[in-house]
C-alpha cells in the first residue's frame, strides 16, 4: 500500500491535467485544480506518514522516499494546493482584466498540474536518470507557462529560461552518466540498480574519485544553473518576473528547490567518494558567490518582480552555503531554509502579483499606500517582505541563523563575514524599498476594491506556515528534518 | 566483434563527430550546420550498432534505431521546417572573432584529452575515446551557442552538445538502461518542439535575432 | 641500398611527376567539364599549352631587376628537387644512406617555391603581382604550418619524419588508422586545396586580376618563363597528391627493382592520384570561391585539424 503512494502521487496531477484538457468552463477547471493540488497535498502528507513510521519506502525499482525527499514533497504539496487556491481568484481577474483570454485556460490549468507533476516525479525519483528527466520535463512544462502572456518580455524571457537551463541540465546530464560510469565500473560491468541514487549511494567509498569529482562539477553546474546559482543564475530574473504570478510563486518557491534537491542527491554521493571537502567547497563557492552577485542588483532593482527574482538568488546561494558549511548544524539550516524560503517568497509572489495589478505597474517607485487601499494584503505583505530580509520572529531568521552558526563552528570566518555583509546590505535596501510601496497615501487610480478571499486565504496560510517556524518548529517536523540530515550528512 | 576492433571504430569515430563539431563551429551557412548536426547523429547511431555488436546488449541497437531516427531525421527536419518558415538570412554572423573561437575550441579539445589523460582505471569503464569526445562536444556545443547570435544556430549547438552526452552515455560499460536512453531522446525532441514553438512565436512578434531580445536588463 | 641507387631512384620519380603533372591538370579540367555538360578539352591540352609557351618570345618589364629573368627557373628547380624526395614508385625499408626525402625539406622547398614567385611579381611591380603575392603569402602563412603540423603527427607516430620511411611503416599498419589520423587527413585534404590553389581557395580558371591568387603573380611573366613557371605548378600539384598518398595511403609502394613490383606500384600510384584528382575535381564543381576575407577561416578549420591531430597524438 506504501509503496503504491509513490507512484499515484505523481500520477493524479498528471491525470487531472489530462481530464482538464477535455473541459471548457472556467469554474470548473478553477475547481478541478484546487481538487488536484488538494488531492497531492494529501497524498504527500500520506507519504510523509509512511516515511516517518517505517523509513524509506521504494516503489517500481526507480521511486523511492527518503526522509530528504519527504520534505521537498511536503513544500512542492503545500506550494501547489496554496497557489491553486490563490488561482482561482486572480484568474478571474486576469480574465476579467483581458490579459488572459479565457479560451486559453484548458491550457494553462493543465501545464499547472503537469508542471507539479514532474515536480513530484523529480523529487520522488531514485534511479538518477529519471530524476534528470523529470528535470528537463520541469523545464519544457514550466517554458511553455513563462512566456504563456505571448507578449514579447514573455517570449524572450522564456527563451532565454528555456536555452539556458536545459544546456545546464544537459551538463547535469553528463555528470549523471560520469557518475553511472564509475558506479558500474566500480561493480565490474552493468548492474541492475547501477543508476539508482540508493545503491550508488551504497558503494560510494569505492568509486573512483577523480571521475566523481569531474562529474560533481558537472551535476553542479548543470542543476545548479536550474537553481539559479550564480554566474549560471541570468535567466531567473527575467523568467520568475515575466511569468504569471502564480507560476512565479511555483517557480521560485519550489522549482529551484527540486534543482536543489538533485544537488544534494549527488552531493551525498561525492562525500562518500572523495570525502566531504571537494564537494562542500564547490557547494561554497557558489552560494557565496550567488549571495554576493544578487546583492547590488536587488539595491538597484524597480520591477517588483524582478526583485523577488534576485532574492531568490540570494537565497538559493544561502541554502547552498549552509549545505558547503557542512555539518549537522548547516545541512539542517539549509534543508530547513528550504522549505521556509519557498513559503515566504510564494506568500511574497502572490501577494506582489495582487498589487500589480492594482496599481497596474511592475514598478514599485508608483506604487504607494498599499497598506492603505488593501490593509490586510498589505499587512501580509510587510510581513513577508521582513522575512525575506530575514528578521525575526518569522522563518527564514531561525535558518539563516543556523546557516551562520554553522558557517562559525567550521571555522570559514571569512564567508560569514561577506554573508553578514551582503544580509545587512540586503535587509536595508529591501525594506527601503518595501517601505517606499506599503506606506504613504495611494493616487487616485489604483483599484481600491476588496482582496480577493481566495488569494487572502492562500496567503494567510502560508504566512502562519511562516511565523509558525519562526517561532516553534514542532517536533514531527524537527524529526524530519534531522532524519534527513541523517542521510545527507551519513 | 571484438572489443579491439570495436574501440577502434568508436576512436574513428570520435575523430569523425569531433571534425563534424569543429564543422559546425565553422559553417559560414545556417543549412551547413543543420546538416553537419545530422551527419553527427548518423555517426552516433553507427557507433551505437557497433557497441551494440561488441557487447551484445540489445538495447544499444534500439538507441542506435531511435537516434537515427530522431536525431538524424526528426530534428534536423523540424529545423529546416523552423528556417522555412521564418525564411531568415541563411548567413551566421558570429559574435566573436573565428580565430578566437577556434582556438577556444582548440583548447578545449587539448584539455578534455588531457583529463581524459589524468584518470586512473575508470578510463576501462568507457570504451576508447568516448569520454573527452563526449566532453569536447559538450563544451564546443557551449561556445557556439555563446558566439553565436541566431536562435536557431543556438539550438543546433545545443543538439551538438547533447550528442556529446550521448556518446558517452552509449559507451559506459555497456550502455545505460534502455527505458532512460529513451526518456533522454524524447526530453529532447520535446524541447526541441517546445524550443521551435518559441522561435515561431517570437517571430510573429518580433525578429528572430537574439541580439533583438535585449530588453530585460538589470 | 647504395647511394647511386638512390639517386637515381629519386632522378626516376622525380621525372615521373615532372612527366605525369600536367596530365593530372587536364584530367581534373575534363572531369569538370563533363559535370557541367560539356565535352571540354583533351586530357592533353596542357601539354600542349607548354609546348606552345615555349615557342614564344618573352616580354619583361622595364623596371624589373636581372633577378626577374632567374626566377622561373629557380622556382621549377625548387619543384623538381621536391618531387625527388617523395616515395612515388617505391618506398625504402630500412634507412636510407642518403637522406633524401626529409619532409621538413620537402614543405620547405614548396615554401622556397612559393617564396619566390611571389618576390617575381613584387620585383616587376606591377599592382596585380602585388596583389597576389601578398594574398598568396597570406594562404602559405595559413597553410604551411598546418601542413607541418599534419606531417608531424603522422611522423611522431612513426618516429621518423623521411617521407619513404613513413610510407614504408605505414604500409604496415595500413588499417590501424586512429582519431588523430583521421583529424590529419581532414586537415589535408583542406590544406590540400589551398596547396593545389583550387576553389573555394583560388581559381585556377579565372581571368579577372581581381580574383586571382596564383594566377597574379604569373602575370608578368612570358615565353619559356611561363612555360616553365606553368610546369612548376603542375608538378607542385601532383606533389601535393602525392604527399597525402604517401601519408594515408600507402599502399603497393615497391621495394626493389622487379618489373612486377614497379607495374604494381605505378598502377597503385595511378589509381591513388586519380581517386585524388577526382576529389579535387568534385571538390571544385560543388563549391563557390571564398571571399578572400573568409579564406584564414576555412584555412583556420584545416589548421585546428591539424593541431589536434598532433595533440590527440602526444596526449
Amino acid at each position: 500500500m506504501s509503496a503504491h503512494l509513490l507512484w499515484v502521487t505523481p500520477l493524479v496531477p498528471f491525470a487531472v491535467g489530462l481530464v482538464m484538457l477535455l473541459v471548457r468552463s472556467p469554474r470548473l477547471l478553477a475547481a478541478l485544480d484546487v481538487a488536484g493540488s488538494l488531492a497531492v497535498l494529501g497524498l504527500t502528507l500520506a507519504v510523509a506518514r509512511t516515511v516517518s513510521r517505517t523509513g524509506s519506502v521504494s516503489a517500481l525499482g526507480i521511486f523511492r522516499a527518503d526522509e530528504v525527499a519527504v520534505v521537498f514533497l511536503l513544500l512542492i504539496g503545500l506550494l501547489a494546493m496554496a497557489v491553486s487556491v490563490a488561482t482561482v481568484g486572480w484568474m478571474r481577474q486576469e480574465v476579467a482584466h483581458g490579459q488572459i483570454r479565457a479560451d486559453r485556460l484548458r491550457y494553462y490549468y493543465p501545464l499547472v498540474q503537469g508542471f507539479v507533476a514532474t515536480m513530484l516525479i523529480t523529487v520522488l525519483a531514485d534511479n538518477l536518470g529519471i530524476l534528470w528527466i523529470a528535470m528537463e520535463g520541469t523545464t519544457i512544462t514550466s517554458a511553455l507557462l513563462v512566456g504563456f502572456h505571448g507578449d514579447k518580455n514573455g517570449l524572450e524571457a522564456a527563451w532565454k529560461y528555456i536555452i539556458v537551463t536545459t544546456i545546464g541540465i544537459s551538463f547535469g546530464l553528463f555528470g549523471t552518466v560520469l557518475v553511472y560510469g564509475a558506479a558500474a565500473h566500480a561493480q565490474g560491468g552493468v548492474f541492475r540498480g547501477a543508476m539508482n541514487w540508493s545503491s550508488i549511494a551504497a558503494i560510494a567509498p569505492r568509486l573512483d574519485p577523480g571521475i566523481i569529482r569531474i562529474g560533481f562539477i558537472f551535476v553542479m553546474v548543470g542543476y545548479g544553473t536550474k537553481a539559479g546559482l550564480a554566474p549560471l543564475h541570468m535567466w531567473l530574473p527575467d523568467a520568475h518576473s515575466q511569468a504569471p504570478t502564480p507560476v512565479s510563486a511555483l517557480l521560485s518557491g519550489a522549482l529551484i528547490k527540486c534543482a536543489l534537491f538533485g544537488i544534494i542527491r549527488f552531493h551525498t554521493i561525492a562525500r562518500g567518494a572523495c570525502g566531504p571537502e571537494f564537494s562542500q567547497g564547490v557547494l561554497l563557492i557558489f552560494g557565496l558567490v550567488s549571495v554576493v552577485v544578487a546583492t547590488p542588483f536587488i539595491i538597484v532593482q524597480h520591477d517588483l518582480k524582478r526583485l523577488l527574482g534576485y532574492h531568490s538568488v540570494e537565497h538559493v546561494g544561502i541554502i547552498a552555503l549552509g549545505l558547503g558549511f557542512g555539518g549537522r548544524l548547516g545541512t539542517y539550516g539549509a534543508l530547513l531554509h528550504a522549505i521556509n524560503h519557498g513559503v515566504t517568497k510564494a506568500l511574497a509572489f502572490l501577494i506582489g502579483g495582487d498589487a500589480m495589478s492594482r496599481y497596474n505597474t511592475r514598478d514599485m517607485r508608483l506604487m504607494k499606500g498599499f497598506l492603505g487601499i488593501a490593509p490586510i494584503a498589505g499587512t501580509l505583505f510587510l510581513m513577508g517582505a521582513f522575512s525575506l530580509a530575514g528578521t525575526p520572529p518569522f522563518s527564514i531568521f531561525i535558518s539563516e541563523l543556523m546557516v551562520i552558526r554553522a558557517g562559525i563552528a567550521t571555522g570559514h570566518f571569512v564567508a560569514v563575514a561577506v554573508f553578514l555583509a551582503m544580509v545587512v546590505v540586503i535587509f536595508a535596501g529591501l525594506i527601503h524599498h518595501v517601505g517606499q510601496m506599503v506606506f504613504g497615501t495611494a493616487d487616485s487610480n489604483a483599484d481600491r476594491g476588496r482582496e480577493a478571499p481566495t488569494l487572502l486565504l492562500a496567503t494567510a496560510l502560508l504566512a502562519s506556515v511562516m511565523v509558525l517556524l519562526g517561532v516553534w518548529i514542532p517536533p514531527r517536523v524537527d524529526r524530519l528534518l534531522t532524519a534527513a540530515t541523517e542521510v545527507i550528512v551519513g | 566483434m571484438s572489443v579491439e576492433l570495436a574501440t577502434r571504430l568508436i576512436d574513428v569515430l570520435g575523430a569523425l563527430l569531433l571534425f563534424t563539431m569543429l564543422l559546425i563551429l565553422a559553417a559560414g551557412q545556417l543549412f551547413r550546420a543543420i546538416y553537419a548536426v545530422a551527419a553527427q547523429a548518423v555517426f552516433l547511431g553507427i557507433a551505437g550498432a557497433v557497441l551494440a555488436a561488441a557487447t551484445g546488449n540489445v538495447d544499444l541497437w534500439v538507441i542506435a534505431g531511435i537516434t537515427i531516427l530522431a536525431k538524424a531525421m526528426l530534428l534536423p527536419w523540424l529545423l529546416i521546417r523552423v528556417v522555412r518558415r521564418l525564411q531568415i538570412a541563411r548567413e551566421i554572423e558570429p559574435v566573436i572573432p573565428s580565430h578566437v573561437t577556434f582556438t577556444i575550441a582548440a583548447g578545449i579539445v587539448v584539455l578534455a584529452f588531457h583529463l581524459n589523460a589524468s584518470l586512473g582505471s575508470v578510463r576501462q569503464a568507457i570504451t576508447g575515446n568516448a569520454l573527452p569526445v563526449g566532453l569536447t562536444l559538450i563544451l564546443i556545443g557551449v561556445l557556439v551557442m555563446a558566439s553565436r547570435r541566431k536562435a536557431l544556430v543556438q539550438m543546433v549547438g545545443l543538439f551538438a552538445s547533447e550528442n556529446g552526452i550521448f556518446f558517452t552515455a552509449m559507451a559506459i560499460s555497456q550502455g545505460m538502461p534502455l527505458i532512460i536512453e529513451i526518456g533522454i531522446v524524447l526530453d529532447v525532441v520535446l524541447g526541441a518542439l517546445v524550443m521551435g514553438i518559441l522561435v515561431l512565436r517570437v517571430r510573429s512578434s518580433v525578429d528572430t535575432d537574439i541580439a533583438d531580445l535585449e530588453s530585460l536588463k538589470g | 641500398m647504395g647511394g647511386t641507387g638512390q639517386i637515381a631512384k629519386a632522378v626516376a620519380q622525380a621525372g615521373l611527376i615532372v612527366l605525369l603533372g600536367p596530365l593530372v591538370t587536364g584530367f581534373v579540367q575534363k572531369l569538370k567539364a563533363r559535370l557541367q555538360c560539356r565535352q571540354g578539352a583533351s586530357v592533353l591540352q596542357p601539354y600542349r599549352d607548354l609546348s606552345k609557351l615555349l615557342r614564344k618570345g618573352t616580354v619583361q618589364s622595364d623596371s624589373a631587376s636581372p633577378f626577374f629573368r632567374a626566377i622561373p627557373v629557380l622556382v621549377l628547380a625548387a619543384t623538381v628537387t621536391a618531387a625527388a624526395l617523395l616515395p612515388v614508385l617505391w618506398a625504402p625499408a630500412q634507412p636510407a644512406t642518403l637522406p633524401l626525402g626529409d619532409a621538413i625539406l620537402l614543405i620547405a622547398l614548396l615554401a622556397l617555391a612559393r617564396f619566390l614567385l611571389a618576390i617575381g611579381a613584387l620585383d616587376a611591380g606591377g599592382a596585380f603581382g602585388g596583389m597576389g603575392a601578398s594574398r598568396e603569402m597570406t594562404v602559405g602563412l595559413l597553410v604551411e604550418p598546418a601542413l607541418m603540423l599534419a606531417v608531424f603527427s603522422i611522423a611522431v607516430s612513426v618516429g621518423t619524419t623521411d617521407v619513404g620511411m613513413l610510407a614504408a611503416r605505414r604500409e604496415t599498419l595500413t588499417l590501424a588508422w586512429q582519431a588523430p589520423d583521421l583529424l590529419a587527413l581532414f586537415a589535408m585534404l583542406i590544406l590540400m586545396l589551398a596547396e593545389t590553389g583550387r576553389i573555394p581557395v583560388d581559381n585556377p580558371d579565372t581571368h579577372l586580376e581581381l580574383t586571382m591568387l596564383h594566377e597574379g603573380m604569373l602575370l608578368e611573366h612570358s615565353g619559356p618563363g611561363l612555360a616553365c613557371i606553368v610546369l612548376a605548378t603542375h608538378t607542385k600539384q601532383l606533389v601535393t597528391l602525392t604527399l597525402v598518398a604517401a601519408l594515408f595511403l600507402p599502399l603497393g609502394l615497391a621495394r626493389g627493382t622487379a618489373p612486377a613490383e614497379i607495374a604494381l606500384a605505378t598502377a597503385a600510384f595511378a589509381g591513388k592520384v586519380l581517386v585524388l584528382a577526382t576529389f579535387l575535381g568534385l571538390v571544385e564543381s560543388s563549391y563557390a570561391k571564398l571571399r578572400f576575407f573568409r579564406v584564414p577561416q576555412f584555412l583556420g578549420l584545416g589548421l585546428v585539424c591539424a593541431f589536434l591531430a598532433l595533440a590527440l597524438r602526444i596526449l
